[in-house]
């Protein structure tokens, strides 16, 4: 079904009553007032204290491992190494390159190489103390240079280098030939902390000898089941997963759940006892993956007319310790790498590398803030070389329908970048801010970023999700999805999916929290995925219960099924205005008539492909588009920049809850500012030396601009519920470049490394700028 | 990071009883806690007593005697920002007050503890120092003051002995013709540590200045008094071309860590205690001119 006819044709109402407008989040009041559980408050007295022992050495092979003297602790149960574990010691989660718990070589200072449990917290830290680890050091690779070396030591049997992309589009030397312009520069990104609020958690307790339950933080339930069950050697349905309500994640917790998760199990199903495990601070910061740090060059030629004729680009992507998403950050940087512009000559080059540092993971912009950091700081230089605006450039080149991206995807709908771009310039009186404004030591200026982020895995990885709702005797209704809560609210936008269509209020829906025991795999909350599949998924399963409901008072109304109105919770005729029913008194008849209360549905999109050689073919079913404009007041004495405002806007395909999106954008915006400003873990020899939230900075509430009203473009997406598209990463992919390039319109230094700290900026004015 | 070691709690509620408690082996103060436990569970710091202070009311104060303003140690950074007293004659240290962490750090964090843990950078330190404080320190055997400049002697370091506790901190109450003004400089806007700050505190005789105190935090091992500027503008009329020459002499009178992880180079400290003394100061001075 198409569901952008889903109103006129089979709602047969002229407005949405829920989809589209604001809503008071069902579950605002208990986070509110503290009610709502998070995972620890699940974690009864008595419980099994599980802590990781972590190799202090960057890359060593491990000579002797001795747990003799942990194990005379008093309180102490157990230690276990990874000659315990029973199914299979290896959790990679792309490239069986991971193990669960490294017994012959680490990789990065914090490699887990055992888990002790004990009674009490003091017990389990003496206990981690006391296990003896020697190693045999081994040289350590720490940059992407080093590491690609022709004698540097292999960090992994195979060497280096963990897997390679490409794009080979057009002809980019001739491309370049035909350029009046070109542009060329490296552009570096560092390691950035989720800082998630709730630290990493996972509480797990054994049912009977072949059952273990699992309650904790996550993003994906099912990998979670998936990865523990692969280490206890079990069938998937003997691990039952229950995602509690996650403080934030941001990517971060698709890589954690399953490794926090999958420990805390081992230790409950050995020792028959319930066992939790609780990261602090510090283990978060320093041992948990991070954002890929990468090193982008770019080489970009425009024509006399402004249009882009050539790219070409070098990805060199650090992975750490372990490939972990690498594949498929990788890639969607690779076909990402022109920005939501047409190029077309493409040339891209991906190298993901191995080094003996904490490992990159999923983050929100997934590869794509790196990636249109450095294009769209090549726009504005183009600009400035050209003599041209910096708005007028990217619309000459922008993505619209017909045109086609860096890997020749055809756009053929659901493209609003245009109007993105035109939306935030109008707004913010582009062309008049754009004009020089000093003021004694401070200067304003203006910038411009984008942002095209495919939604859904990449690689042309399968993709589905699941939902299930129930209407209950009582005419309330059970939604349950595993598409996770982690503060965004996604499970919401399904609940309102799911409520125009069966024509209930909201009210009357409970949200389950994922069970995987109770419900279908509706795969990772990750890649702008979770309302775009998740949502769809919804709506089939509230398509197949709205039709039993509409069977249903038919029957009971006599009249024909198309002339049945169901909204705000009551089943009416169109034509007779006495016939009409409560959902409660509709609800008991379609039990005692036979007429299934119970709806299961699944989506899956059309499915993508590419050619391996040239990286070509469709890449996404479908991109969210953004556009931010930023203004900024720099301090030439000292190098701060305040944001003073900003101006979003995206192209959300359908808009299922505005104020939801508001909060996406407003969370990615402080984000952004974080990265772009202040953000990044520190390693000197591959140990993190800011891990904690004192030197670990990221922005406060001061910090934060005033941001103007979101501009909301909607393009709506063919095969989506409703057209929508995912909102929670574009954001912050478009601010970064917004503020680089307005401190760029303010002092004429163009950046191509971030943070920009006051410091940097600092030197960077003492050195050339003004 | 650890869990806090084992360590036996003291709660008094006399200065008295606490006195008594700060003889045991190992006693620290708690005033607020919010850089004693991490420091204890860092293993940066140890103590097998701590002594809860937060029950000794009579350390809770901020009043004006003796032609002196005196401030309780346990007087929280809410209460100081909060007071109309510091807020008219002190407002260098409501300023600086006003920037420590967090709202929740200065609803825990107290003056006392700011200053006894001694950190480089301490925010209401240079204030204080700029306004000529001293330290009231009492133990058992007695109490003595001294300038509080004598107070700090090394990074987390006091001059305090064993046993001794710090109670109150005082400073002659600004006259007319006096302002001052409080600069810092931190990673973000809100809940930031000082990189560097700067405290400057004039009195005005006309257009000269009669009596003048600047001091620089996080810039070297200890809050300290620049004595230099004070001499170069002390007994001089004083303009903003004044401030903007003695100012620059600050990139080589600060002396900033060197070491390789700080948090701000030293090259980038030096340059902005020149800024920031010129902030200060020209602040300070038009809140003198404006002080009738």
């Amino acid at each position: 079904m198409e569901y952008d006819k889903i109103l006129e044709d089979l709602l047969g109402r002229k407005e949405f009553l829920i989809v589209g407008k604001s809503i008071i989040r069902t579950d605002a009041l208990d986070k509110a007032l503290g009610r709502a559980k998070y995972t620890s408050d699940y974690i009864q007295p008595g419980t099994v204290v599980v802590k990781e022992v972590y190799s202090t050495h960057p890359h060593a092979l491990i000579k002797r491992l001795d747990t003799s003297a942990a194990l005379e602790i008093p309180g102490v149960l157990a230690v276990y190494t990874g000659a315990d574990v029973p199914g299979e010691n290896q959790i990679g989660y792309a490239m069986p390159d991971q193990p669960f718990l490294c017994d012959e070589k680490v990789h990065f200072i914090g490699d887990p190489i055992a888990i002790v449990c004990a009674e009490d917290e003091y017990a389990a830290q003496e206990a981690r103390d006391a296990v003896v680890v020697e190693y045999d050091p081994l040289p350590a690779n720490f940059t992407i240079d080093e590491t690609l070396a022709k004698d540097a030591i292999h960090i992994h049997e195979g060497g280096n280098i963990a897997l390679t992309s490409r794009i080979r589009k057009g002809d980019v030397e001739k491309g370049f030939s035909e350029a009046k312009v070109e542009v060329e520069g490296t552009y570096e990104t560092p390691y950035q902390d989720h800082a998630y609020i709730e630290p990493d958690v996972a509480y797990a307790f054994p049912e009977g000898a072949g059952k273990v339950t699992v309650i904790g933080a996550m993003q994906s339930p099912f990998l979670v089941r998936e990865k523990v069950a692969g280490v206890l050697g079990w069938n998937l349905n003997q691990v039952r997963v229950i995602q509690a309500l996650t403080g934030g994640a941001f990517g971060g917790k698709d890589d954690t759940g399953p490794l926090v998760s999958a420990k805390a199990a081992m230790a409950a199903v050995k020792l028959g006892r319930p066992a939790a495990l609780v990261y602090d601070r510090f283990e978060v910061t320093a041992y948990t993956p991070k954002r890929f740090p990468s090193r982008i060059h770019l080489r970009t030629g425009v024509d006399k007319d402004g249009m882009l004729t050539a790219t070409k680009v070098d990805i060199k992507l650090d992975c750490g310790a372990y490939a972990n998403r690498a594949p498929y950050w990788l890639w969607r940087q690779t076909v990402h790498a022109t920005g939501p512009y047409e190029v077309p000559n493409v040339h891209v080059d991906g190298t993901a590398v191995y080094t003996n540092k904490v490992f990159g993971g999923s983050y929100r912009g997934f590869g794509n803030l790196a990636v249109h950091f450095a294009v769209d700081s090549h726009m504005d230089r183009l600009a400035n070389e050209l003599g041209m605006d910096p708005v007028e450039l990217r619309l000459r080149n922008v993505l619209t329908v017909g045109k086609r991206t860096a890997s020749n995807q055809l756009l053929d709908h659901s493209v609003g970048i245009e109007e993105c771009i035109r939306g935030v310039a109008e707004a913010s009186d582009w062309a008049e801010i754009r004009k020089p404004r000093r003021k004694g030591n401070k200067v304003r200026g203006v910038g411009i970023g984008t942002a095209h982020h495919g939604i859904s895995t990449s690689r042309g990885a399968p993709d589905w999700s699941a939902a299930s709702v129930i209407l209950n005797e009582d005419g309330s209704f059970t939604y349950r999805t595993s598409i996770c809560e982690l503060g965004q609210g996604t499970p919401i936008g399904h609940a309102k999916i799911v409520a125009e269509i069966v024509g209930a209020k909201m009210e009357a829906f409970h949200i389950e929290i994922p069970d995987t025991d109770t419900m279908a795999n509706a795969r990772p909350t990750h890649g702008s995925r979770g309302l775009a599949l998740g949502g769809t998924a919804a709506a089939d399963a509230a398509l197949k219960l709205r039709e039993q409901m509409v069977n249903t008072a038919a029957t009971l109304f006599e009249c024909e099924k198309d002339r049945i109105d169901l909204r705000n919770s009551m089943a009416s005729c169109k034509d007779d205005p006495s016939k009409k029913m409560a959902f409660k008194e509709l609800a008991h008849e379609m039990y005692v008539r036979g007429a299934n209360p119970a709806a299961y549905g699944f989506f899956t999109p059309p499915r993508r492909f590419f050619d391996p050689e040239t990286g070509l073919g469709v890449s996404y079913p479908a991109y969210t588009f953004a556009a931010t404009v930023c203004e900024v007041e720099v301090d030439l004495e000292t190098g701060q920049v305040e944001i003073l405002k900003i101006w979003p806007a995206m192209d959300v395909g359908k808009a299922i809850d505005p104020l939801l999106i508001d909060g996406q954008i407003h969370g990615a915006i402080s984000h952004g500012i974080g990265i772009a400003l202040m953000e990044s873990i520190r390693l000197d020899a591959g140990e993190v030396i800011n891990p904690n939230l004192t030197d670990y900075v990221i922005p406060s509430s001061m910090d934060t601009p005033e941001v103007a009203e979101s501009i909301l473009v909607e393009k709506p997406y063919r095969h989506s519920a409703f057209g929508a598209k995912g909102v929670g990463e574009p954001a912050i992919i478009s601010i970064v470049p917004a503020i680089s390039n307005a401190i760029y319109h303010a002092t004429g230094v163009s950046f191509n490394t971030i943070p920009i700290t006051a410091e940097r900026l600092h030197a960077a004015l003492r050195r050339g700028g003004q | 990071m650890n869990l806090i070691p084992d360590v036996e709690v003291h709660r008094p509620k006399s200065l008295e009883e606490a006195l008594k408690h700060m003889e045991a082996p190992g006693a620290k103060p708690l005033a607020g806690g919010t850089d004693l436990i991490i420091d204890l569970r860092e293993g940066a710091c140890e103590a097998r007593n701590l002594v809860d202070l937060t029950k000794v009311k009579e350390l809770d104060y901020i009043r004006e005697f003796g032609g002196r303003i005196r401030i309780g140690a346990m007087t929280h950074h809410t209460d100081l920002v909060a007071s109309d007293l510091i807020r008219t004659k002190a407002q260098v240290l409501s300023e600086a007050a006003n920037l420590v962490g967090s709202i929740q750090i200065r609803n825990l964090g107290t003056v006392g503890g700011n200053i006894c843990n001694a950190s480089p950078g301490a925010d209401t330190a240079t204030p204080l120092l700029a306004l000529g404080a001293e330290a009231t320190i009492s133990s058992s055997g007695g109490v003595r003051v001294i300038p509080l400049g004598e107070f700090f002697a090394g990074p987390k370091r006091t001059s305090l002995n064993p046993g001794e506790l710090l109670t109150e901190l005082s400073f002659p109450t600004p006259p007319a013709g006096s302002g001052g003004a409080f600069q810092k400089l931190g990673r973000r806007k809100g809940c930031t540590l000082s990189l560097i700050n700067i405290a400057a505190y004039v009195e005005l005789d006309g257009d000269t200045c009669s009596e003048v105190r600047v001091a620089v935090g996080a810039c070297a091992p200890t809050p300290v008094r620049i004595t230099d500027v004070e001499e170069m503008l002390k007994g001089k009329k004083i303009d903003e071309a004044v401030i903007g020459e003695v100012s620059s002499a600050c990139y080589g009178l600060v002396q900033p860590s060197q070491r390789a992880h700080s948090r701000a180079s030293e090259e980038y400290r030096r340059e902005m205690s020149c800024v920031l003394m010129r902030r200060a100061l020209t602040t300070a001075l038009e809140r003198a001119r404006g002080n009738k």
